[in-house]
């Protein structure tokens, strides 16, 4: 029997689990693809996080209309700002981990190396 | 319908229309003709400009703040922007420099037709994380203009950029994580993202969630401003990318971010000390740790994370205070300032393109690119006239109000380290050819528009200063006259020397006169020596024939400032002036032979003179709200710090003991008329100080003996050890200006007597001081010029050739000596009964002992340069030029009638004191009665110059039978040989041998050891700090983390 | 001037001149007695009591002499200006109107100053001469003056304070009623630590090395001779009795006649002969040392007893 648990907290705890993942790979891999990767895991969290945010339990679409009347609309529907914002951030984090990538290939043409930890000849 | 167009494409939200259109037709127009996209690149930013610009005016005359709104929905519904007075300032401001930047830049922009995009887009995005009032917008506007930035920053290929480019991305990438959890977490407690609706709801952010959101958003924004110690991505980042990438990121993404924070800071309350902290932490340490910086664009990157640090602290500090009134004077100002200064700064790292500081001695060749590195640094320090200076002078005033006197000494700090390693920089780009190892560098190659840029942001730099003035209670006119008289002088600089001396002789004496002809009491007395005497020695200077570029601006500035600095009613107007004074005498004394070093010693303990009569008036102004000097009497329980402060202040700035060490190199090194400007005038202005704050404090707030008793021994201290060291100096000038500065601590202790006879006799043996080192100083001048040396051991038996120079030097030192009849006497006399009166006898016996060991310097001066035996090559030379010898006859002139008239001298003294403490000279006659005794002077006078003429008389009449044969040089007897060489027979060198043998150990160099070892200590200190930047991207993102994790521990996480 | 007319300040000078004369005759015989004395000391007969004022007449009465320039020619005008002008200065005898000089025009203060005035002519005189002693002679002078003016100068200020007055002819009014008055009585700390620097003043041994006959030949006048030499012969009576006459006024309750103020001061000279005869000399960066140690330690417990004490 499986519990009743909100699937809104599932998708919560997995993000908050992803981004805690993403965080420890950015940490402690030495690879600078390792590291994107690692950014990328973050990123998926936290829109999971987000979504799972304005997830109401059994809710429906956001989409007032006949079966959905303006009054009850903000007891029964699923907030819809969070998932918007989603699509944005998603469009945000594609673009940084392109952008990472590139830099990732570019210092590897230049260097001939992914090791972060060999790339520290500016400091102090 | 084209004035409705025109309306359209102006109102705010034409920037993003401009931007994003361009960005589009960019590439389009690059297909066509790389030229046109360039052009059309150009127009669009200017435009951005242009409509900040036209809104921002109508806005200051009267227009309501402009909302933009989105969607045809009104918020919180939809996303809405605000283009109010902060936001269209700063927007304006910025568009306008990323305009310059862009200019600057436009050689390796052009390149790349994406470049020119990327920038547009940076600089839109900057637009609207400054405008937009939604959450969620702003944290796309956030993301937008970094990923302009990394892509940016791509476009360079070099291993190093890019490296640091990485990690960039990594931190400001947790960054965003950050926000974006931030933003999600308030949305789901307030259920809205519109930035006014939230602050409005704000109490129901609260529990661990709302903590952490707020702390989330919190702390992306602060490490966006790199606070140290989680900053080296930022550093590396400063130190790698093409100048004017790093200046738009150091003063345009940061200025974004800080107004982010400035629109979220009514959600951070709870905060306000840890993130005041945190800013003010960075602002020292980044001040610390720049002093160990030799790369120069790493050096501005730190200097730039401190002013950041300044900035938010001032942010913050006037949130905490409910000051926000004062903003736009403090943010503002600090904004302009750090705007201007070190986006010129980075792009003028462009232009020289040296990688080391010391290698930007190749500037030293290009006078007007150093005037412009001068003015900028000038102006991140915060000296007047700029932006900068009227920001931190408020700041300081709102932190003292609030009783913050430990930020007080944390901003004070920070900027006098800034201005050591700013300034310490700026020398060596000046000194020139002394570089190490990089000799074989190519010379600069600048083409003449270049610098257009740097040019036109130090120019703004001075109009925005200058008009911040008259937001300030300042009668801006007459303060800003010696900056004219200044200009006027650079006008002319051209002309040959002595014309421009003449013209400016007119000019500041026409603004002297001008700015003082209707004072009265102790500023219309040190306005004869200030301005008069000023006027009077440099005259003198008429004796250099050569052109002495830009030396008669800065002497004019000089002097109109001190006339200025007399005018002064307010204590700001005292330390506009003052600052000026400072810098303007710098300057002077860099421009001397081997100047730069001392200089720059001058330069640091006149700032920290000047930030301790800085933080004396903040006191002063917490305690009586005001800001006039006639009020600072009512400190009241204060008054002992002020006071303390003050004299502090004063005191190093005249050379006191153990704060004495810039004295003797910079006396020395300056230009030798100037020396004698700079101790017979310029050291005045310090007693002037003093004289002013013991009479408003040390009389009407009767703060007891206490810090008087120190000033004393402080006096006679400096007077007792200046005496000392000058007698072992072999160079003539620092053994005059070791003589000034012990004659200077008589004035010291003089005035801290807190008494009638004891404050006339300050002022007597001040003017005293001006006729005699007047004298002495213009005299030096005269030999240096004749010899071309200046150890006095290589001179000798001048007085067969220079009998007047000898004559004047003689009565200006028996006058210094305190030997009856000349006007020295009077001083010591007043001084010694003073003392007695006062019961300072452990004072008196010093004074006692310090005049007699001045004896031993005095002589050594005549015996060592005039007496003995003159050197060989020495023999034909004339006496010192008469234009030099002029102002002399009229020193000399004034001693004798004050010699032989005290009282002519003393009556004004008297009545100029009369005010603050009664008199209580009692005259008989011509004697002057104390309580112990008496001082006749013309009968003193009169016999003397009897016992004197009789035994002249015989002596001639027995002449007249004796033959007297005048002899040849060497015609001595001298163990039964006659010498041949001076040398063999000079006594000179090491003149007081037994005298160092039998208490030399007094005055081995102490003071200089102990700042040595401070400055040591502190480049230490500043080394170590440095032990978090491991180059290591990673390890920077774990300071991120932990940063995070520091913050939630400290705002409450504990307690959850 | 305070003076009523131009007859009493006539008077005054003529009376001044008169002082000048006996003073200056008593500072050569006292030398020549001093002499005596050391000589039979040393078991010889001596030098006559004319001997002085025949060396002078001597050097005064030569008929040439070489000038080194115009400075080296003021030198001794200064010198003995100096002298004449301390003597002007200080009360000689108490009481007596005649004798009080021309005190009037100062202090204490104004003594102690005026003292340099010779000191320092005379140094730049004997600088131009060009003679390498002379100018080491006078660092020397110099360097020790520093040294015994620190004792002598808390010695000051500490009867400054007991008898509230910088005025000497008041000093000498306070110690009057009996020699228990005297300073050296009431104030004796500051009259050691007075005495101690006298004996540096009068530049006998074992202070005398800026004098040196044998090292440096007497220092700074090694190249005077003639009328310029006779000039400092008479000075270094007149200047030495000066001093003399001074000490005797702050500390030994001064002289209300000739005949006490001869017996009283040679007996304070007797102290430097005396301690000049026993003991050798110093360096003098050794004095130097000397002074800043013992001397001064009494002179500061001169000031601490007077307020403690006398107060």
């Amino acid at each position: 029997m499986i519990p009743d648990i909100p699937i809104s907290l599932i998708a919560l705890c997995c993000g908050l689990a992803l981004i805690l993942i993403g965080l420890w790979g950015m940490l402690t891999q030495r690879n600078m693809i390792r590291i994107i990767i690692g950014f990328s895991l973050i990123d998926t969290g936290i829109h999971m996080v987000m979504v799972s945010i304005g997830y109401v339990t059994g809710g429906t679409a956001p989409i007032i209309n006949d079966s959905v009347p303006l009054a009850e609309a903000v007891k029964r529907i699923v907030d819809p700002v969070p998932s918007a914002l989603v699509l944005t951030a998603i469009v945000i984090g594609l673009g940084v981990t392109s952008v990472m990538l590139s830099f990732a290939v570019r210092i590897y043409k230049a260097r001939k190396t992914l090791m972060i930890d060999e790339l520290t000849e500016s400091k102090l | 319908m084209m004035n409705s167009l025109l309306d359209m494409l102006l109102h705010p939200l034409g920037i993003y229309v401009i931007a994003l259109g361009a960005g589009f037709l960019i590439p389009l127009f690059d297909r066509a003709h790389r030229g046109s996209a360039v052009l059309l690149f150009i127009a669009a930013l200017a435009a951005l400009a242009t409509i900040a610009g036209v809104n921002l005016l109508a806005i200051i005359k009267g227009a309501p703040p402009i909302f933009i709104e989105t969607a045809g929905i009104s918020p919180p519904f939809s996303i809405n922007m605000r283009f109010g007075l902060f936001e269209g300032g700063v927007v304006f401001a910025l568009n306008s420099v990323a305009f310059l930047a862009a200019l600057h830049l436009l050689g390796s922009l052009r390149k790349h037709a994406s470049a020119l995009l990327l920038y547009l887009i940076m600089v839109m995005g900057i637009n609207g994380m400054i405008m937009t009032r939604d959450l969620f917008n702003l944290f796309i506007f956030i993301e937008i203009t970094s990923l302009a930035t990394y892509a940016l920053i791509g476009m360079e290929r070099t291993g190093s950029v890019l490296a640091a480019g990485f990690k960039y991305i990594i931190a400001t990438s947790i960054a965003s994580a950050f926000f974006l959890l931030g933003t999600v977490f308030i949305y789901y407690q307030t259920g809205t993202l519109n930035i006014d609706d939230i602050i409005v709801h704000s109490d129901l952010i609260q529990g661990p969630i709302g903590l952490i959101a707020s702390l989330f958003l919190l702390t992306s924004l602060l490490i966006e401003l790199k606070p140290y110690p989680a900053n080296g991505w930022g550093l590396d980042v400063y130190e790698t990318a093409p100048s004017g990438i790093a200046s738009l990121i150091s003063v345009g993404v940061s200025s974004g971010v800080l107004f982010a924070l400035y629109k979220l800071l009514p959600l951070m309350g709870d905060f306000l000390p840890s993130i005041a902290l945190i800013s003010g932490v960075t602002f020292l340490a980044s001040n610390i740790i720049g002093l160990k910086q030799g790369n120069a664009r790493r050096l501005l990157g730190y200097s730039s994370i401190g002013q950041m640090g300044l900035l938010t602290m001032a942010l913050v500090m006037l949130q905490q205070l409910d000051a926000m009134d004062m903003a736009i004077i403090v943010v503002g100002g600090l904004f302009i300032n750090h705007l201007l200064a070190k986006a010129g700064l980075f792009w003028l790292a462009g232009i020289v393109n040296r990688e080391q500081i010391n290698d930007w001695s190749a500037l030293s060749q290009h006078p007007w690119l150093l005037f412009l590195f001068g003015s900028m640094i000038a102006a991140l320090i915060g000296l007047p006239p700029f932006p900068g200076f009227w920001g931190k002078w408020e700041l300081i005033m709102q932190l003292a109000t609030a009783d913050y006197y430990g930020w007080i000494l944390l901003v004070l700090a920070g900027s006098l380290l800034e201005a050591a390693y700013l300034f310490r920089w700026f020398t060596r780009a000046w000194q020139g050819d002394i570089t190490t190892g990089t000799a074989g560098l190519p010379a600069l190659r600048i083409r003449f528009w270049q610098p257009a840029t740097v040019g036109i942001a130090v120019f703004l730099l001075y109009v925005m200063g200058s008009g911040m003035a008259t937001l300030m209670d300042v009668t801006v006119p007459a303060f800003l006259l010696p900056l004219a008289a200044g200009l006027a002088m650079l006008l002319v600089d051209g002309l040959p020397g002595r014309l421009k001396n003449i013209v400016m002789l007119l000019i500041v004496g026409f603004f002297g006169i001008g700015l003082t002809h209707n004072l009265t009491g102790i500023n219309l007395l040190f306005s004869y020596l200030l301005v008069g005497g000023g006027l009077l020695i440099s005259i003198g200077a008429l004796y250099r024939k050569d052109n002495r570029r830009g030396f008669y601006p800065l002497l004019a500035v000089l002097l109109v400032s001190l006339a200025a600095l007399l005018r002064a009613r307010t204590s700001l107007e005292f330390f506009f002036s003052w600052e000026l004074m400072t810098l303007s005498s710098y300057l002077l004394i860099a421009v001397g032979r081997n100047g730069l070093k001392p200089a720059l010693s001058y330069l640091l303990f006149s700032l920290g003179a000047a930030y301790f009569i800085f933080a004396g008036f903040a006191v002063a102004f917490a305690a009586t709200g005001s800001l006039l000097l006639a009020d600072l009497g009512d400190a009241g329980e204060q008054a002992g710090l002020v006071f303390g402060l003050l004299a502090a202040g004063f005191v190093i700035k005249l050379g006191g003991f153990g704060l004495h060490i810039w004295l003797p190199g910079s006396y020395a090194e300056a230009d030798d008329d100037f020396t004698a400007i700079l101790s017979s005038v310029v050291s005045k202005a310090g007693i002037f100080g003093l004289v002013t704050i013991a009479a408003y404090l040390g009389v009407q707030a009767d703060i007891g003996l206490d810090p008087a008793y120190v000033l004393g021994w402080i006096g006679i201290l400096t007077a007792t050890f200046g005496a000392l060291m000058a007698v072992f100096q072999e160079d003539i000038k620092r053994l005059v200006a070791y003589s000034s500065m012990g004659q200077l601590g008589y004035i010291v202790t003089g005035v801290a007597l807190m008494s009638h006879l004891g404050w006339i006799s300050a002022l007597y043996t001040t003017v005293n001081h001006f006729l005699f080192k007047g004298i002495l100083f213009l005299a030096v001048a005269g030999i240096i010029l004749r010899t071309n040396e200046r150890l006095m051991y290589k001179m000798g038996g001048l007085i067969k050739n220079m009998p007047v120079t000898f004559t004047f030097t003689m009565i200006a030192i028996i006058a210094m000596s305190g030997v009856p009849p000349l006007s020295g006497y009077g001083g010591k006399w007043m001084l010694f009964n003073a003392l007695m009166d006062k019961g300072w006898y452990w004072i008196a016996a010093l004074a006692f002992f310090s005049s007699a060991v001045a004896f031993l310097y005095m002589f050594r001066l005549l015996q060592t340069v005039f007496l003995g035996q003159r050197k060989l090559e020495h023999a034909k030379l004339r006496e010192a030029p008469a234009i030099l010898l002029a102002p002399q006859v009229i020193l000399i002139a004034a001693i004798m009638v004050i010699s032989a008239y005290p009282k002519l001298l003393l009556d004004p003294l008297s009545a100029t004191i009369d005010p603050w403490i009664a008199s209580t000279l009692v005259w008989e006659g011509t004697s002057l009665v104390s309580h112990y005794g008496n001082w006749n002077a013309p009968m003193i006078m009169a016999i003397v110059g009897g016992v004197w003429m009789i035994p002249l008389i015989i002596l001639l009449l027995v002449s007249l039978t004796l033959k007297i044969q005048k002899v040849e040089q060497f015609n001595i007897v001298f163990a039964a040989e006659r010498p041949r060489r001076p040398e063999e027979t000079h006594f000179a060198y090491n003149f007081f041998a037994h005298y160092d043998r039998a208490i030399g150990f007094l005055v081995r160099p102490r003071a200089t050891a102990f700042w040595n070892a401070t400055v040591e200590w502190t480049h230490t200190f500043g080394s170590s700090l440095r032990i978090f930047y491991t180059g290591n991207g990673q390890t920077y993102a774990l300071f991120i983390i932990m940063y995070f994790i520091g913050m939630f521990l400290v705002n409450g996480g504990l307690e959850l | 001037m305070i003076y009523a007319s131009m007859s009493e300040w006539f008077g005054r000078v003529g009376y001044f001149g008169l002082t000048l004369l006996i003073v200056t005759v008593y500072g050569l015989l006292v030398g020549a007695l001093i002499e005596r004395i050391i000589a039979k000391v040393q078991g010889r007969v001596g030098i006559p009591y004319s001997q002085p004022f025949i060396n002078i007449a001597k050097t005064f009465f030569k008929r040439t002499a070489v000038s080194h320039g115009i400075m080296f020619y003021l030198g001794p005008v200064f010198r003995i200006a100096g002298g004449i002008g301390t003597l002007a200065f200080i009360p000689v005898i108490y009481g007596s109107e005649m004798f009080s000089n021309f005190s009037m025009a100062g202090d204490l203060f104004l003594v102690i100053y005026f003292m340099f005035f010779g000191q320092l002519g005379m140094a730049l005189g004997a600088g131009e001469s060009g003679h390498p002693y002379s100018a080491i002679g006078i660092a020397r002078g110099l360097s020790q003056m520093t040294a015994y003016e620190v004792p002598f100068a808390l010695a000051v200020i500490s009867i400054v304070i007991q008898y509230d007055t910088l005025s000497i002819t008041e000093i000498v009014a306070a110690q009057q009623g009996g020699w228990q008055n005297w300073t050296v009585i009431t104030n004796w700390v500051a009259t050691l630590a007075a005495m101690l620097a006298f004996l540096g003043m009068t530049g006998y041994s074992p202070f005398d090395i800026f004098l040196a006959p044998q090292e440096i030949p007497i220092g700074p006048p090694t190249e005077f001779h003639s009328a310029y030499l006779s000039f400092l012969q008479i000075n270094r009576a007149l200047f030495g009795a000066t001093k003399l006459v001074l000490f005797m006024n702050l500390f030994f309750g001064g002289a209300t006649g000739w005949v006490e103020l001869m017996i009283k001061t040679l007996l304070i000279y007797m102290v430097a002969i005396v301690v000049g005869v026993a003991f050798p000399r110093f360096r003098v960066d050794q004095g130097i040392r000397f002074f800043f140690k013992i001397p001064t330690l009494i002179g500061i417990m001169s000031i601490v007893y007077v307020q403690m004490v006398l107060a």
